[in-house]
């Protein structure tokens, strides 16, 4: 079929504002990127947009050798890692019996855990929690809280819902147990979803920062987003009322874009590779 | 004919012992949600009390052993200009966030789902999806070194001489509440497509070849065949979004705010936050998230009762 002239118009104006979206989410990557790749005149000077002015690699130099970044980097992978897989482990093992029709008290229990997605007791009573059990400067108190999110057993639940029970009954005929079933049919079968939502517990470990700074005190133990973001403090007040730090200030600024473009690369290294996953994941644990 | 009744015997025990297996599966999931939100929530006896940190050894000693005030935190919750101001800001930023944003991500799939080469939709999903994965930390970073007192933004206009002195961006109250839109949509716009994508994809292709035999152009068949394709969808993620409006984006204005803007940008949980743990008036904190918890529910219900009654499906 021909396309209109009209038609033909919509479809290049379709691409031109895609690509200028596009653009705009890539464009303050390069500048960070570049930032981080200049030196300190060439920064403070206003010189740097898109493209290093004056290339020195210090600032990455600089961030090797922090000593901060990289126990940040090792708390930050321990939890991501650690944190993931147990996650992973609960929500599966809460959402198998709750996805099974003959599951007496299905309703009831589902209930407890959509209760606790709805309402909360907030920070104070959850802060003071933490102190309560001792957790304080401990990195458990950055896993643990956040282990089981009623929304993402939700997605796998509806899930494995979808999932051919003649399957189950033919195992069951076998003997199988349970256990078995839920071993090797079940998760097997749900690759995707799960690489889905173990894809966002990572992000959300990863991106923590908040409990870093509620809960933990000493630095060898901060996570890496609470140290980034002490990175951040300062930098917003109007240039007049900063004047007599002005030059203290920017020598931070290559070091601050560095340190923020390290920490980012795994992500942007890991994403495209993911996002095949997810997408679908994401499709198919919202469908019933 | 003995054994065999034996093992159907046998087989049916082990059929029970396996059928209440079930239930340990649930246990440690019911551990931790015991432990770390119905336990808190019980923690919110805190509001109703003169709490003192220091009344016992441990927290929970201490909120045995404070005195009851009855609803005193929340009188003085009432009271207090930066609480009303607060809340005010929550539901105003919230509600911005809904005029402006909620459209986007609509118009975005339309456009995407229009885009036949497929290197290309690949491509730009890829791009306008990734910075859902960032965290408001590393987002705030980068619109600092955009729009900072040194960033791009401000050297191009001083170059262009249209300004003398650096645009605060970030420190000025009627600018505030625009960059938490523009970097809310710029954070979330592309991830919050998917859904309308997944909408579109789901369209009977047969509907759009019927309309283009009749003529209709692409302007026409968005009007007449996508939109109201996937009116329900929209409506139902309008409704849900609603109910989340007192959900201003904690991450977001934590991450981006100074005290220069507290004025337009601080809302309930930021508050929280500063008072309960900085100022430690711990009483006053759990009010306040008490506050917001309660109204936020009540909001997401009636989401929910609303979407369950014109669509009969609900978040849960």
């Amino acid at each position: 079929m021909i396309e209109s002239r009209s038609d033909k118009v919509f479809s290049v104006i379709v691409y031109i504002l895609l690509s200028t979206f596009g653009l705009l989410i890539i464009l303050p990557f390069l500048n960070l990127l570049a930032t981080s790749l200049s030196d300190q005149v060439a920064v403070s000077n206003g010189m740097v947009s898109f493209w290093p002015k004056r290339f020195t690699l210090s600032a990455y130099k600089f961030v090797i050798q922090n000593k901060q970044f990289w126990n940040g980097f090792k708390t930050t992978i321990f939890i991501t890692v650690v944190g993931t897989l147990l996650s992973m482990v609960v929500t599966t093992l809460t959402a198998y019996p709750l996805s099974l029709p003959k599951f007496k008290g299905r309703k009831f229990f589902l209930i407890l855990f959509i209760i606790v997605m709805l309402f909360n007791g907030g920070l104070i009573p959850n802060y003071l929690l933490i102190n309560q059990l001792g957790l304080r400067n401990n990195r458990w108190a950055l896993i643990l809280p956040g282990l089981i999110s009623t929304y993402n057993m939700l997605l796998v639940k509806n899930y494995f819902e979808t999932l051919p029970m003649a399957l189950y009954e033919s195992a069951k005929i076998d003997g199988a147990s349970e256990f078995r079933i839920f071993v090797y049919i079940t998760l097997p079968l749900s690759l995707p979803t799960l690489a889905t939502v173990a894809l966002f517990y990572a992000v959300g470990f990863w991106n923590s920062y908040f409990s870093g700074i509620l809960y933990i005190s000493s630095p060898d133990k901060m996570p890496l987003q609470t140290y980034l973001q002490s990175l951040l403090n300062m930098s917003y007040i109007p240039a007049h009322e900063l004047s007599p730090e002005v030059a203290e200030r920017l020598s931070t600024e290559s070091i601050r874009a560095a340190s923020i473009f390290t920490a980012t690369v795994p992500i942007l290294v890991l994403y495209p590779f993911l996002q095949k996953f997810f997408v679908k994941g994401l499709v198919m644990g919202s469908e019933k | 004919m003995n054994s065999t009744i034996e093992t159907k015997k046998k087989k049916k025990l082990w059929e029970h012992i396996d059928y209440y297996s079930l239930y340990f599966f649930l246990v440690p999931g019911l551990i931790l949600i015991i432990i770390f939100n119905y336990v808190p929530m019980a923690g919110i006896v805190i509001a109703f009390k003169n709490f003192n940190i220091f009344a016992g050894r441990t927290p929970i000693e201490s909120i045995i052993k404070s005195d009851w005030v009855g609803f005193a935190n929340f009188r003085r919750l009432f009271n207090n200009a930066n609480f009303l101001r607060a809340f005010r800001n929550t539901i105003v930023i919230s509600t911005y966030k809904i005029v402006f944003l909620f459209p986007v991500p609509i118009i975005l799939a339309i456009m995407i789902t229009d885009i036949k080469a497929k290197w290309y939709r690949k491509s730009i999903q890829t791009i306008l999806y990734l910075p859902h994965f960032l965290s408001w930390v590393v987002v705030t970073a980068l619109f600092l070194q955009i729009l900072g007192p040194y960033g791009v933004i401000n050297n191009w206009l001083k170059r262009l001489e249209l300004i003398d002195k650096a645009i605060p961006f970030f420190g000025n109250n009627d600018i505030f509440r625009g960059l938490l839109v523009v970097s809310a949509g710029w954070k979330e716009t592309g991830w919050n497509a998917i859904i309308y994508i997944a909408a579109i994809t789901g369209i009977n292709p047969q509907l759009y070849e019927a309309a283009k035999m009749d003529g209709a152009n692409k302007i026409q068949q968005i009007i007449y065949i996508t939109i109201p394709s996937i009116s329900s969808t929209i409506i139902m993620l309008f409704i849900l979004r609603v109910g989340a409006l007192l959900d201003a984006g904690f991450d977001q204005i934590f991450n981006m705010y100074s005290y220069v803007v507290y004025e337009k940008g601080d809302i309930l949980s930021t508050l929280v936050y500063r008072e309960g743990i900085g100022g430690q008036d711990y009483g006053f904190g759990t009010a306040a998230g008490l506050f917001n918890s309660i109204v936020a529910l009540v909001l997401v219900l009636g989401g929910n009762w609303l979407c369950r009654k014109f669509f009969k499906k609900g978040l849960w």
